[in-house]
Parts: structure tokens; C-alpha cells; sequence
């Protein structure tokens, strides 16, 4: 092939007929008989404005390979790089049969029974990227336009634009060979606002498509303008308890702090709230139903299959408050008796994950209190916009959360600003106070999920 | 033309000078103001033991370059992992092309080439040599978990992590800048779930240092094991904290985590680039009460922020952020230094190639005061003592919050029943001036800190501080 820089990459991408020759004859002249691989490699460009002058403007171009290696006595050694030269594939290889000798006897990943299964078809367009330029007039436009909208809006201190082209594969030394090409763009605003006398105030919006062409970028200047122009008028709430209701965003960053509910290496690990018992238990409100769905079309960006090679699917994790399945990996899946369901990383120790939530009431239940209306409740409502800092105030194999949070206090349907807060609580309670869903679900870059009530939340303030 | 090919000894030194300085000469002679090209190479080592067994190690290396260009204020960054001289020049023209410029457009270079390497690398050729083996370090490993089992109890799940990161790193750019350097960093993380019927506590710590390869030879297992196990111990059974204001002492070591998010982020210039410190216009102003003496440096010996220079060439230094509670100066890097006009203190910083350096912490502390801890404790009539900080986080209103993973109640001065789940939120520019007693038992605490230029090693640390009035979210 040519315009080959190295081994397996080319100016266009990855090879993976080059990458798969070059692997098989470094790893028979090492006396490597089985082994696969996972390789990715991308190209970025970005651009940040600051008042209508470029910020900064930034390109990237990466790849990167993750090998492992089963030696003679069937343990498993991994190694990551992102050299793909041939001395860098041989030393990755070498490395990795060096650290099998301290493979996990008790734990041996083997190749994913559906590495050469039918993958499920993804629309997922390929946009050729617009170049920097255009992308720095479209996010210097859109700037202007969220400046304008208010005067108290003085600055966009965290934007984006950006755009990327990648390409991902897995190969196994049995034949599977996987391949995704995928394009998308992304761009966010985050405004900051301040009037005399009061303190600044930070919102903002984020948007998805597979292409800068494609942005919503009206939307996105609309949201971040409307949150940020709401959070204008704000008082400190009073400590106590509420009735809160979570945004999709909200609850989605909630459910998936705590997914290792769902997953079964945090079980086999012991660090779940679940156990392998867990099946069949109820979890949940009997109207509550949670599906892993990466394959929804809303997924911009969406994996076609593992780091295991296993195809993405529509897994039920609870359904009617009922926890029906865990996410696997093959290793895991093997523990348990059941297939892999497509949610691995690749490693001697293969990491589990969700992909993208469907959050929805259980069909023919009602979905729990019906007419739900934030603005017609008859008691203050506690409105959760957004939550912040989970990596340090959740405690996932305790179940217990305690987050600042953006929001509005609704009291005779007027909402008003919550000066700074937190919201506390445990997840499993979260799951069985839910009273019931408000509106359509929106798709989020999470998942699709309704605005959820929750009752008898903790809320700390400065009141 | 980029004609002078890499050196192919795999080795980032004085041999890739030519080849610098062929791409250097082009960026000046399309125009741009400065050019700078950050090259690296990395190996990494993880390990996770679980219970009594090693259940991963992850080796992996790589390699590649950051080409930055500026033009006015304005800048342009491009990372490769291709460090061929077509790689190089592809990127180099991407970024020019970012600012408009093309190679030659300028008809002059106006680069005299580069001066002799600063190689602080030197004595630092067999660190990587002299670092603990697959075998040792695996052995280490489960000495923790194994003292975590014997400690311990109600264990339901035991880890220990070991992580390894080596990097060499050349710095040059056409104002004349041309350094090496080596860094290696070591951490150790002992972390345990308890679980008693419905009481479950997960307890964790982490230790680590830079530039010592014997680092995890001399780590002491069993004390660490105690540390973590005695946490565990405690906060099983712990009721969680009643929310409210109070005032609130907090220990030593990591609880510098309150100084690093509601104050020294605010610090950095790329703060006041982006408009969101309140501090910007106020050096020479108290913003801190006068108990307070502020410092970011990267000097000491063997402590995770340390740096022989920065990511940007310039030598690690010592600077006073506030003295007595007055606003000194700030965090700068080559950036900030020219859009902000603060001048630059070697805290230019990134993870990898792949991130534009920018202003960064390095070791960050509130200097030790004249009291002791007792008597901070003493001081309060009823509110909280932390004892081990978690993670935290500032927003761009200047709104910070830090989670509490080791919490007492302090009642008629003296501690009380531990307290699990506090949150503590606040707003730097109201905490500051409430930090009004300060020990004299300052001590570092090793830490990651994410921000625009990637997660970086940094230390932070403080002695036991009074905080007079905070918001403590809890049930």
C-alpha cells in the first residue's frame, strides 16, 4: 500500500491487513501463537475564541495499539504503545509476552465468542472535516451571538469547536477482524454571566453530530444563552428536605456514576452494591425500566462493537424496577454462564462499562404519578439542572452521593436560581423514591432519559 | 526545506539538534513569532493486585511531538506521534497554516540556531535501570494487600496499585530555548472496601514521589496498610454528617486540597485569560486572611510537583502566591506571560505531547503557622475536623467543593464521633479571608490535578487550618 508512514498506518489511517501481517510474522518469530489487538488512530482539529480573537488552534494526529499475548502456559500479557513502527510492534509484542509471566492464573481472558459475529448496521455518516478556518469563523459567530443576548454576559470562557476522523480495529490471531471508521464534530459554550453587585454566574451547552456541518449550533447558543440568563436571579435555598427533579442530564450523570450496580466485574471484584445473587432483585420503583443501549441513533458516535471485538446491543438492565441483566465482557460473562454483551475494554484485567441509557418508564405501568408538572406542584420543588465534581463526591461501591449541583428552586410555579448547593443521598433510594417521570425523554450525549422526580432528597444550602 | 532527518537512536538529545533547527528556521522564516517543538518519549508501568493475587500489569510506551507557533497573542498547536521528518514538517505546517502562515512566505528566518543542550537529564540516565523489576514490584504489591488482610477487618475487597512513569522530554524553540530533561514518578495506592451488614466504607490512599527510583523499595507497606486500615476501621460504622454552616479544622498533608481548588487554580494565568478569577486585578491586595502565606514551587526533593524545568524549557522556581495574606503574584507560563503580562514562573506544564502547555501547580502549600493542631481544634465550640480530604474540583464562577472522607465532629473543643459523607462547598474569595489559624505541622501530600493541559503530577499540603465559617453538605 502506499504513502505508508509506518507499520499499519497510512496517510489516510490504519492498515488492517498490514497491521495483521506484521503482527503474525513478528509474533511467529518470537514464538507467539495467539494474540490480539486493538488499535485506534484519530485526527482532531480544534479551535477556542475568546472575545472574537483565536485562542488557541489545535491539531492532532494519534494512534495507538494495545497487543496481548497468550504464552505457553495460557497466561495472558498486554501492552500498550503508540510507536507502530515494526521495532515498536515487536517491542509491544515482546512486552507483553514478558508480562504474561505474571498473568492472573485465576482470571484468563480468552477471545470473545462473537469476535466474527454479524455487527449490527450504524448510520453513521462520514463527513470530510471543514478545516480549521471555517471552524473558527463558525465558533467566533456563534461567541458573538451568546455575548449579544445578554449584557450581563461578558465572556465565553470555555467554548469549542472541533471536529475528528477515526478509525478503529480489533484483530485476533483466529481470523476476527473488526473495522469502524467513524467522523464527528462536537462543539460546546459555557457562558459566564455577572451583574453589579451579585456574583458570577456559568452555564452552558453542548451539542453532537458526525459532522461540523450538522451542529445544532442555534440550539446550542439558545440553551447556554436561556441557562445562564435563568441562573441570573438567584437566593440561597434553606437545608432541608425536597422533592427534587433531576434533568435528563442530571440523572443520566447519576446513573452512570453508579453503573457498577450493573456491571459484573465490580461484581466478580466485590466492590458492586450487586452480587451475583443480584438477578431477579428489585432495585428500583416497579415503573422504572434502564436499558444499555449503544446502538441508539442518538449514540453520535457510537462503537459498532468492544475492545473484545463482541457486537454493541440493546441490553434490559432493569426492567419494572427488576434487575434482569449485568454488563459483560467475555471473561466475565464466562463466570457467570452467559455471552458477552459487548461492553469490554481490552487488557489482561478486561475493564466493563456501560455504553449510552435509555431511561423510561416500564411499558403498561403507568410510568408511577401521572401529570407531573414541576410548575404546578403544590410544594417548593428543587429543580437539578446539573451535578458537578462526581469523581470526588460519590462513593460507588458505598451508594452514597453528596454533589453541588446547578439548579432552580420552583415555589408557586416561579423558579428561582439556587445560590450554591449540595444534593445528598444514597442511589438506592434514589431508585425506589423515583415519583415519576415529567415530559419526553430527551437525548442526551449520555443516553435518552425524561426529567425524573425523586422525593425526600437531602439539599444542603447557604439559607 | 526540513531536509536533516531525526537521529535514529532513540535516545531525545543533543543529536536531534540539527533537525530542531531545520524546523525552527522554517516557522520563523513563515513568519511566525516563535516556534517550539516539545519532543517525548514515555514507559509506563501498571500493576493492580487484588486480594492476594496480581490481576493486571500494563506496560506501555510511546512516543511523539507537540509543535507550537505564535503569531501576536495568537497560537497554534499540532501533536503527532509521527516523528519522521515528513511527520514533523506536516505538523509544523498545520500549525503555521493555523495562523495563517506558510513555510518561506517570510523570505527570512531571523533564527540563529540553537545554543548548547541544558541536559538536566544527565545524571539521570539509569533511573529507569534502577527502578524496581516486574518481579519486585509485584512482590511489594501484595506485601500491601497482604498487611491490608492482616490489619484489616471486615474487608470485603483489597487493592494495591503501583504505577511507574517515566519521561524524557526536549524542549526547543527559536527564542534559543534548548533542554532535556528526565522525570519519573512513582505512586503506591492501598485501597479497601469494609462491609458489615449494611455499613460499608471504601478507604483509600496513595503515596507517591518523583525522581527516587528506590521509591517503592523504601515504601512502608505496614504503615500504610495501618493508615488505611484504621480509616476503614473508623468509618464503617460512622453516622453521616448533619449539614450546615460551621467552622471546620482540617488536617495536614492532603487536606492542602482546599488551598489547591478555591485558590490556586484562580491563581493561574490562564484563570485570568479566560476572565474567571476574581483575583486578576488584585497583587498587592489581601485577599487571604493574614494568617495566610501562600507558595508554588517545584524544588523539593522527591515531591510529586517537582520539576528540574518545566515543559517549556524554564527552570523550576520557588513563588510566593500570597505573603500574609496579600496577592503576590500568579502561576505563569509562556502564554500567560505574554497575553496576561505575568511574568513566567517554570510552571509550564502538560501531560503529554499531546497538550499545549500551560500554567500549572507544581508543589502547592499554605506555609506552617505558629500554632498546634490541638489548639486549632480547641478554638471550636462545635463543627467539623477533617482528617482525609477526596477529590474536589472549581468552577468558572469560582465556586469550589472538595469531598471529606475522614470527618469528626468537634464538640466544645475536642473531637467526637467520626462523620462520613460531607461535601464542603464555598467561593474562594469568601473562604480566603476565613482560614485564620495556622499549625505548625506542614506536610506534602502527593496528588493528580486535570485541567487544560492534561492530568499532571502535583503535590499539594498545608498544616492543620482553621476555617472559621464553610457550608457542609451532608444529610
Amino acid at each position: 500500500m502506499s504513502n505508508t508512514n509506518s507499520t499499519g498506518t497510512t496517510a489516510t489511517g490504519l492498515s488492517a491487513e498490514q497491521l495483521r501481517s506484521s503482527l503474525a510474522s513478528i509474533a511467529a518469530a518470537n514464538g507467539i501463537g495467539r494474540w490480539d489487538l486493538g488499535a485506534a488512530c484519530s485526527t482532531d482539529i480544534s479551535v477556542q475564541v475568546d472575545r472574537g480573537e483565536p485562542k488557541q488552534m489545535k491539531g492532532a494526529q494519534r494512534s495507538s495499539i494495545t497487543v496481548r499475548v497468550w504464552n505457553d502456559a495460557g497466561l495472558v500479557g498486554v501492552t500498550s504503545t503508540s510507536d507502530l513502527s515494526e521495532a515498536g510492534l515487536e517491542r509491544a509484542l515482546t512486552g507483553a509476552k514478558e508480562a504474561s509471566a505474571f498473568g492472573n492464573a485465576d482470571d484468563i481472558p480468552a477471545f470473545s465468542p462473537l469476535a466474527t459475529a454479524p455487527l449490527a448496521p450504524l448510520d453513521q455518516p462520514i463527513h470530510a472535516p471543514q478545516g480549521i478556518l471555517r471552524l473558527l469563523d463558525t465558533l467566533k459567530g456563534a461567541e458573538q451571538e451568546l455575548l449579544a443576548r445578554h449584557d450581563a454576559i461578558a465572556t465565553v470562557p470555555y467554548n469549542g469547536l472541533a471536529e475528528r476522523s477515526s478509525e478503529r480495529i480489533y484483530l485476533n490471531s483466529d481470523g476476527a477482524c473488526r473495522q469502524q471508521q467513524l467522523s464527528t464534530a462536537s462543539l460546546y459554550l459555557y457562558a459566564r454571566a455577572e451583574e453589579a453587585g451579585r456574583k458570577p454566574r456559568s452555564a452552558g451547552a453542548v451539542r453532537l453530530a458526525y459532522g461540523a456541518g450538522d451542529l445544532d449550533v442555534a440550539g446550542c447558543i439558545n440553551e447556554a444563552a436561556e441557562r445562564t440568563i435563568s441562573h441570573l436571579n438567584y437566593a440561597p435555598i434553606a437545608t432541608g428536605h425536597y422533592t427534587c427533579v433531576f434533568s435528563p442530564e442530571a440523572f443520566l450523570d447519576l446513573i452512570g456514576a453508579f453503573s457498577g450496580l450493573f456491571n459484573a466485574r465490580a461484581v466478580l471484584d466485590g466492590v458492586s452494591l450487586s452480587n451475583r445473587e443480584s438477578i431477579g432483585e428489585t432495585l428500583a420503583v416497579p415503573f422504572l425500566d434502564i436499558h444499555d443501549n449503544g446502538l441508539h441513533p442518538g449514540n453520535i458516535g457510537a462503537s459498532a462493537f468492544d475492545g473484545e471485538g463482541t457486537p454493541t446491543q440493546r441490553l434490559a438492565l432493569l426492567e419494572g424496577g427488576v434487575l434482569r441483566n449485568f454488563l459483560h465482557s467475555e471473561a466475565t460473562a464466562r463466570a457467570f454462564g452467559v455471552n458477552p454483551t459487548g461492553h469490554a475494554g481490552m487488557g489482561a484485567k478486561v475493564s466493563v462499562g456501560p455504553d449510552w441509557f435509555e431511561v423510561s418508564a416500564t411499558p403498561g405501568s403507568g410510568g408511577g404519578q401521572s401529570g407531573l408538572d414541576r410548575f404546578k406542584a403544590g410544594e417548593p420543588i428543587v429543580w437539578i439542572d446539573s451535578l458537578s465534581a462526581l469523581h470526588a463526591g460519590v462513593k460507588a461501591s458505598q451508594g452514597s452521593f453528596s454533589l453541588p449541583f446547578d439548579g432552580w428552586l420552583i415555589q408557586g410555579g416561579e423558579p428561582r436560581s439556587i445560590e450554591a448547593a449540595t444534593v445528598a443521598g444514597d442511589i438506592r433510594q434514589v431508585l425506589k423514591a423515583i415519583v415519576g417521570f415529567e415530559g419526553e425523554a430527551k437525548i442526551t450525549p449520555d443516553g435518552l432519559c425524561p426529567m425524573v422526580w425523586v422525593e425526600g432528597l437531602s439539599i444542603t444550602g447557604e439559607a | 526545506m526540513i531536509a536533516t532527518a531525526p537521529p535514529t537512536t532513540g535516545v531525545l538529545d543533543s543529536h536531534w539538534s540539527p533537525a530542531l533547527e531545520d524546523l525552527l528556521a522554517c516557522g520563523r522564516s513563515a513568519g511566525a513569532d516563535l516556534v517550539e517543538v516539545f519532543l517525548e518519549r514515555t514507559d509506563h508501568l501498571g500493576v493492580l493486585a487484588e486480594q492476594d493475587t496480581i490481576t493486571s500489569v500494563t506496560p506501555a510506551f510511546g512516543m511523539g511531538a507537540g509543535i507550537r507557533v505564535f503569531l501576536g497573542k495568537r497560537d497554534g498547536f499540532v501533536s503527532t506521534n509521527d516523528l519522521s521528518p515528513a511527520g514533523l514538517r506536516r505538523a509544523l505546517e498545520q500549525a503555521l497554516g493555523m495562523l495563517g502562515l506558510a513555510p518561506g512566505s517570510n523570505g527570512r528566518s531571523g533564527f540563529e540556531g540553537l545554543p548548547g543542550l541544558r541536559d538536566f537529564a544527565a545524571t539521570k540516565a539509569d533511573w529507569l535501570q534502577r527502578c524496581p523489576e516486574l518481579k519486585e514490584a509485584t512482590a511489594r504489591l501484595l506485601e500491601g494487600t497482604d498487611q491490608l488482610q492482616r490489619q484489616g477487618k471486615h474487608l470485603q475487597a483489597r487493592r494495591g496499585s503501583y504505577a511507574r512513569d517515566w519521561q524524557e522530554v526536549l524542549v526547543a524553540a527559536s527564542d534559543g530555548t534548548f533542554g532535556r530533561d528526565i522525570r519519573l514518578h512513582q505512586s503506591v495506592g492501598l485501597n479497601v472496601l469494609a462491609a458489615d451488614g449494611e455499613h460499608r466504607a471504601g478507604v483509600g490512599r496513595r503515596y507517591g514521589t518523583s525522581d527516587q527510583p528506590d521509591d517503592l523499595r523504601r515504601w512502608d507497606a505496614t504503615a500504610s496498610a495501618a493508615e488505611v486500615c484504621a480509616s476503614a476501621g473508623t468509618m464503617l460504622y460512622a453516622d453521616y454528617v448533619e449539614a450546615g454552616q460551621m467552622p471546620a479544622v482540617l488536617a495536614n498533608r492532603f487536606g492542602g486540597v482546599i488551598f489547591h481548588e478555591a485558590c490556586g487554580h484562580l491563581l493561574e494565568t490562564t484563570q485570568v485569560e479566560r476572565g474567571t478569577t476574581p483575583f486578576a486585578e488584585r497583587v498587592g491586595e489581601t485577599i487571604a486572611h493574614p494568617a495566610v502565606t501562600a507558595i508554588d514551587e517545584g524544588l523539593t526533593g522527591g515531591a510529586f510537583g517537582s520539576l528540574s524545568m518545566d515543559d517549556e524549557g524554564m527552570e523550576a522556581q520557588r513563588t510566593v502566591l500570597i505573603q500574609n495574606g496579600v496577592l503576590q503574584r500568579f502561576i505563569s507560563d509562556r502564554a500567560g506571560e505574554l497575553r496576561t503580562g505575568h511574568a513566567r514562573t517554570g510552571s509550564g506544564r502538560r501531560q503529554s505531547h499531546t497538550f499545549a502547555a500551560a500554567s500549572r501547580m507544581r508543589n502547592t502549600f499554605i506555609d506552617a503557622g505558629p500554632h498546634t493542631p490541638e489548639e486549632l481544634i480547641a478554638s471550636v465550640d462545635k463543627g467539623l475536623y477533617c482528617k482525609s480530604m477526596g477529590g474536589g474540583s472549581v468552577g468558572p464562577t469560582g465556586q469550589f467543593n472538595f469531598a471529606v472522607e475522614e470527618g469528626y465532629l468537634i464538640e466544645n473543643g475536642q473531637l467526637t464521633k467520626p462523620v462520613k459523607g460531607a461535601t464542603l462547598i464555598g467561593e474562594a474569595k469568601e473562604v480566603m479571608p476565613r482560614i485564620s489559624m495556622c499549625a505548625n505541622d506542614l506536610e506534602l501530600a502527593a496528588g493528580f490535578c486535570g485541567s487544560v493541559s492534561g492530568s499532571i503530577f502535583v503535590t499539594v499540603g498545608q498544616p492543620h487550618i482553621k476555617v472559621d465559617s464553610i457550608t457542609v453538605g451532608g444529610r
